[in-house]
């Protein structure tokens, strides 16, 4: 049973319904208790940074998560803000921090041509690792989906294994262990998308990559 | 000639759908050919089918369902099946209208040489020239219920006779970009999604017709549902992606083999007997493209020999100009099937024009009748009052 | 790099034919009434044909003074796997989250946006800037002079397009939806000057909407126009035309946009 975690942020119906596309058996948890017998775990967000974090405390996720993850090494796949809230720091209105899975910052898009509007809304093109088994099945160069003001900065640049071109590198995913991450939607991303979920569920961080 | 710009290495042009063009000119329908001859491995996607075939052999009444209609492709996929697999398929015919009577004797040597089980529908004339009326004013393509018809109507048979594994013919990306060769195209929802229904269901159908028709009568030009299919634990796949595709050869083995005979078709070169034989509105519907995009069945021909090196590319231009412009005979019972006068027709058609191009109805010359002419039924004319009600409604639409 | 978009608009009404239904209808210059399909099946062949993203609007929402009926969207979320944004009647940040926990990625909100300048602020620090698209009906009154128009296009505000824009992204809006009463349902062109002007004002995205009637006419948008995306309802209804056919029309005019899928 894959479970998504329910913080009282994020678009939970359209992940589940992909996931089910795929032919995952999904739930929903809003209770921590919930998690604990999660064959794999979804992270989603969308919203600020502060609010996320801050949500995931008071409702006692970040101890079972941290546990689940950090200790059980049980997989992860965070998407967009649940992305951002796996670094160390978050600097979206004021220094904040996150869950610390990542050595990592998260910082304001810098754009410098005025046509590169942020938020970035939109199709990009990503580059990626292509030893990664979670981007298996995917063309040279795919377009996904990001809706996003702040991106993942990783003091380990190897930790880093998809960009996008907008201004500059953006981080497009993260990936250490069993904790895999997207700035992009891939439950709004179409057949690409999909396809990374349908990688999603069958990745065996311990046998492949 | 309009001024088309056309890909420089076969003919077709920029209104041909989801055409793009590289550096040098060459169209993505080019290049994913030279991707088809190059870069796939054929002997893999031959074990593939293998696998599937034998996964299903033997478990069900039938060992695939076939949908079928005498032409050269369907003839093939039901060939190949019997003699190279020894399968025992199901072959389902959804009947169109318009079948030409060679078509139906290939397809009783068809029944007669390889021995199989044959499930013939012709669905309700009175609504399919309703439909045909419709498609043609709000989407310049009057076989909508055809297109929908030919995929849905197997898939309800394949549920309804519990046939899990069904083989079309060649995959799409002989003609289109829609899908490329490198992509599984799986002959599913999403494909008919995709560019069969012309962007409209049955469901849209409904509403486009004010809801004016018994809604059961539209039940065979809907896709079953996903929850349907994947109880049947369905595989619905092209032969096309799993070996490749000759038509010419393939043509000339049935012709040996079963006594498959290709057809003239209305103004399309005669030694083009294989292609596109089944269907005595054929002509109508290339020149109706014509009308729209500039450019007809004769530019495909050429351009798909030009790929295969069987023709190079000043010919290909030069049948196009030879064979192009040229009206129909058979647009007479087309009128009459959908209660239309001719300057009506061509009303409707030019509205649908494809940028850039501008049709000159001045420039057009009669086409010839072919040899089976007298022998295409002619009944079932739309009465004028029921034309006219559609017809107005579009009219008001566009005020 | 980023694309622009190709966002096809869904408008949603209560059927005249079909009773009890809920059917996609085009308008032309808001007013007449054609109707084409249903959500649903629209939405997945949308979906099928690889368009960005989808844009929900419920016609009577705001007439009926009720916010948008979510059924559709919800049903089409199952099968559909792309951003959706929807609109019509929203007018609380209460509104905003029921539609974002109904399907919804983006919420449009144009009338109540105007009469109550806190919502935008409100909805855009609760859920993200990207959640919130303001969206503009407007008028052409003469050269560079652009009236907003609210209630549906029933209501001239008086007040000049760019500026409401301007003030829009200010007060928390992330995204906007452009849509020309005029050119609505026309054919005729998308109206570049205007669209243009807020491009050129404001430094988030723009979609601009109304009026397509032929490929040539996203192309302007995009290039003349310098929008992010282009939004159409009628031009996919009544034409041999689909997303996968116009958006490679599109790229051959040279313009970075998502092909195949």
């Amino acid at each position: 049973m894959i479970k998504i975690i329910d913080y009282g942020m994020g678009n939970l119906l359209s992940v589940k319904n992909a996931l089910e596309m795929v032919g995952a058996d999904v739930e929903i948890c809003s209770r921590p208790d919930d998690l604990n017998d999660a064959v794999r775990l979804v992270l989603p967000g969308v919203g600020a940074f502060r609010d996320c974090i801050g949500n995931l405390q008071q409702r006692g996720f970040v101890p079972v998560l941290n546990d689940l993850v950090l200790g059980k090494k049980i997989p992860i796949m965070g998407i967009c803000l649940g992305m951002q809230v796996m670094a160390k720091k978050g600097f979206e209105q004021g220094e904040c921090d996150g869950l610390g899975w990542f050595d990592a910052e998260v910082r304001r898009l810098q754009t410098i041509n005025p046509s590169h509007r942020v938020p970035q809304i939109g199709w990009n093109t990503i580059e990626y690792k292509n030893n990664i088994t979670l981007f298996n099945g995917l063309p040279e160069h795919p377009d996904f989906y990001f809706v996003h003001s702040y991106q993942v900065i990783c003091k380990e640049a190897d930790e880093i294994v998809a960009i996008c071109e907008y201004d500059g590198p953006v981080t497009a995913a993260i990936y250490r262990d069993n904790i895999f991450a997207t700035q992009f939607h891939p439950e709004k991303s179409q057949d690409y998308g999909l396809q990374i979920l349908k990688n999603f569920i069958r990745w065996d961080p311990y046998r492949n990559a | 000639m309009s001024e088309l710009i056309r890909c420089s290495k076969c003919v077709l042009p920029q209104t041909h759908e989801t055409i793009t063009f590289d550096n040098q000119g060459v169209c993505n329908i080019c290049k994913g050919q030279e991707y088809k001859q190059d870069s796939i491995d054929w002997t893999s996607k031959k074990k593939d089918l293998n696998e599937l075939i034998e996964s299903h052999r033997g478990k069900y009444d039938y060992d695939c369902l076939i949908p079928y209609s005498g032409g050269k492709d369907s003839s093939w996929t039901v060939y190949y099946l019997i003699k190279e697999y020894g399968l025992k398929p199901l072959v389902v015919r959804f009947d169109h209208g318009f079948l030409r009577p060679n078509l139906n004797d290939n397809t009783m040597n068809m029944k007669r040489k390889l021995g199989v089980d044959f499930l013939d529908f012709t669905p309700n004339w009175k609504i399919v020239r309703k439909l045909m009326l419709q498609a043609f004013l709000e989407k310049g393509d009057f076989c909508w219920h055809c297109h929908t018809g030919i995929f849905s109507f197997p898939m309800w048979a394949a549920i309804k006779f519990n046939v899990p594994l069904i083989f079309w013919g060649e995959p799409s990306a002989e003609y289109t970009a829609y899908y490329s060769y490198d992509q599984p195209e799986e002959v599913d929802e999403k494909r008919f999604n995709r560019f069969v229904n012309l962007g409209i269901t049955a469901d849209d159908m409904y509403v486009r017709l004010g809801g004016k028709i018994d809604r059961r009568e539209l039940k065979w030009y809907s896709y079953p549902s996903l929850k349907e299919l994947r109880k049947l634990n369905y595989r619905s796949v092209c032969l096309g992606s799993y070996i490749p595709w000759d038509p010419k050869r393939q043509a000339e083995i049935l012709a040996k083999e079963i006594g498959w005979s290709g057809d003239k078709v209305e103004n399309v070169p005669a030694q083009y007997d294989y292609e596109k034989i089944e269907c005595y509105m054929q002509g109508v519907r290339d020149y109706i493209k014509y009308i729209k995009r500039g450019y007809t069945r004769p530019s495909h021909l050429a351009s798909l020999d030009i790929r295969n090196n069987r023709m190079n590319r000043e010919d290909g231009l030069a049948m196009a100009m030879k064979y192009e412009g040229k009206r129909p005979p058979s647009l007479d019972i087309f009128l009459d099937f959908i209660g239309l006068t001719e300057k009506e027709f061509l009303e409707i058609a030019m509205a649908h024009q494809v940028s850039p191009h501008v049709h000159d109805p001045s420039a057009i010359i009669p086409g010839e009748k072919l040899h089976d002419y007298a022998e295409w039924s002619t009944e079932g004319k739309m009465p004028r009052e029921e034309s006219i009600e559609q017809l107005n409604r579009w009219k008001e639409h566009r005020r | 790099m980023l694309k622009r978009r190709l966002i096809p608009k869904l408008q949603m009404k209560s059927s005249s034919h079909v009773a009890g239904q809920l059917v996609l209808v085009t308008t032309v210059n808001f007013d007449r009434v054609i109707e084409i399909g249903d959500p649903v099946s629209q939405a997945k062949i949308y979906e099928a044909q690889a368009a960005d993203e989808l844009i929900f609007v419920d016609l009577d929402a705001t007439r009926e003074g009720r916010l948008t009926d979510v059924k559709n969207v919800r049903r089409a979320a199952e099968e559909i796997f792309m951003p959706i944004t929807v609109g019509g009647g929203v007018r609380t940040v209460e509104d905003f989250r029921y539609l974002l926990s109904n399907g919804a990625d983006k919420v449009t909100v144009n009338t109540a946006a105007l009469k109550n300048t806190k919502l935008l602020t409100d909805a855009s620090r609760m859920f993200g800037s990207q959640c919130v698209v303001l969206s503009i009906d407007y008028k052409k009154v003469s050269n560079g002079v652009y009236e907003v128009w609210s209630n549906g296009g029933t209501v001239n505000t008086h007040r000049d397009v760019t500026e409401w824009a301007l003030e829009g992204e200010r007060l928390g809006a992330g995204e906007i939806l452009l849509t020309s009463i005029d050119r609505d349902g026309s054919r005729s062109g998308i109206d570049i000057e205007c669209t243009k002007n807020v491009v050129s004002s404001v430094s988030i995205p723009v979609i601009t909407s109304g009026g397509c009637g032929l490929a040539r006419h996203f192309v302007e948008g995009f290039k003349e126009g310098g929008a992010n995306a282009v939004c159409a309802g009628t031009y996919f209804s009544f034409k041999d035309e689909n997303p996968m056919q116009c958006r490679a029309q599109i790229k051959n005019a040279g313009i970075p946009i998502r092909l195949h899928k």
